[in-house]
């Protein structure tokens, strides 16, 4: 009998260990942090929607991370990590895009400036 | 990806929403991602600028794609086709931003060389002097542009303000503690306020102009008047144009002006 009944709790434990066996994704959440406040030091914040989304997965994440929802905080946050990078990614292509039209109408201002010179 | 999708991501992920759903959900995500790195995959521009981008791409790609297989596994596919996205979004990004700070650069050297063969066409001068036709005032030293600088209604800087400009640009480079601030004046024509934002139109012309040719912003103040202060009378043609004029005032050596006026 007995050498029936451990296989039987082995498997239920494993089971359980199936359910539980994601670690908190603690390094996952830190890095997302990190990403987020780099995208959110590039500059103006309020020009691309990725990075309250990703705020918003990062809170939604922390939160299941207090409910022992590991796998569930672990995918939040990776979501998140990658929202802030495009969010990132989005303000320095506008930055970009604004500095190349300042500098052509700097340049239409001396070429017109220096046709009358010549 | 729209706030909808997104939602419905979301919905996905944390509840378990009927199987059929799910399951249309998984192939949408699935055909959206294999769709976004089709569009990367070969452009030669994203593979230089973001190849580690590209390849997690088609990583996470893969992962979805094998997750789809599994029984259970629609969420995690769901997941990694998300990621897969984001991966595809960002790589196409930065070889934007590349290629802006490519053409950034050339710029540049173009305006390099613009301000060099504009200071090249001005005429000789003593560079550590003030050689400008500048005149004492109780406001400090004061250089007038009023030679038809602007015509009625405009601030586009006329072209025969170039040689003074040339100068006090070289002068300002020469004498980086020197300050200027550039006032702007409007005949009184038209509206008062239209006038005033004319005057301050005006000074910024002027004030762009030096930075264009090589100043320091920082050495530089602006300041509109509108029609107030004329120096001239603004009934006769002539007159009006005078008071059309950009003043130019200096401060002493440490950079300090006199009070504005």
């Amino acid at each position: 009998m007995k050498a029936y009944v451990f296989p039987v709790c082995m498997a239920g434990l494993l089971v359980l260990a199936g359910c539980a066996s994601d670690p908190a994704p603690a390094e996952q959440l830190r890095l997302s942090e990190q990403v987020i406040a780099q995208a959110r030091a590039v500059g103006a914040v309020g020009e691309v929607g990725e990075l309250a989304m990703a705020e918003s997965k990062l809170a939604q994440a922390r939160s299941a991370l207090a409910d022992g929802e590991n796998r569930q905080a672990r995918l939040l946050a990776e979501q998140a990590e990658l929202d802030a990078r495009v969010a990132e990614a989005k303000l320095l292509d506008i930055k970009s895009q604004e500095q190349l039209d300042s500098l052509n109408q700097h340049i239409r201002r001396l070429r017109s400036q220096a046709g009358g010179a010549r | 990806m729209s706030a909808l999708r997104y939602a419905a991501l979301l919905g996905g992920l944390l509840g378990l929403a009927g199987c059929t759903g799910l399951q249309q959900d998984k192939d949408q995500a699935l055909r959206a991602a294999q769709a976004d790195f089709l569009a990367i995959r070969d452009d030669t521009y994203v593979l230089r600028s973001a190849p580690r981008e590209v390849q997690r791409a088609a990583e996470t790609l893969v992962h979805a794609q094998r997750f789809s297989g599994y029984w259970g596994g629609a969420e995690d596919a769901i997941h990694y086709a998300y990621l897969s996205r984001r991966y595809s979004e960002i790589a196409l990004l930065q070889s934007r931003v590349e290629r802006n700070q490519e053409q950034i650069a050339r710029l540049e050297r173009t305006i390099d060389h613009l301000q060099f063969a504009l200071r090249e066409s001005a005429p000789a001068f003593d560079e550590q002097r003030i050689d400008l036709a500048a005149e004492e005032s109780n406001r400090g030293l004061l250089v007038t542009l009023d030679d038809v600088l602007f015509a009625d209604g405009s601030f586009r800087l006329n072209r025969s303000a170039n040689r003074i400009l040339l100068r006090l640009a070289r002068f300002l480079q020469f004498n980086p503690l020197r300050r200027v601030r550039v006032e702007g004046y409007a005949d009184n024509r038209g509206d008062a306020d239209d006038n005033l934002t004319l005057s301050r139109k005006r000074a910024q012309a002027v004030a762009d102009m030096l930075i264009d040719l090589g100043v320091d912003p920082e050495q530089v103040e602006r300041v509109g008047y509108g029609e107030r202060f004329r120096v001239a009378d603004n009934a006769s043609g002539r007159g009006r144009a005078r008071n059309r004029r950009v003043e130019i005032i200096f401060s002493d050596e440490q950079g300090a002006f006199s009070i504005p006026r």
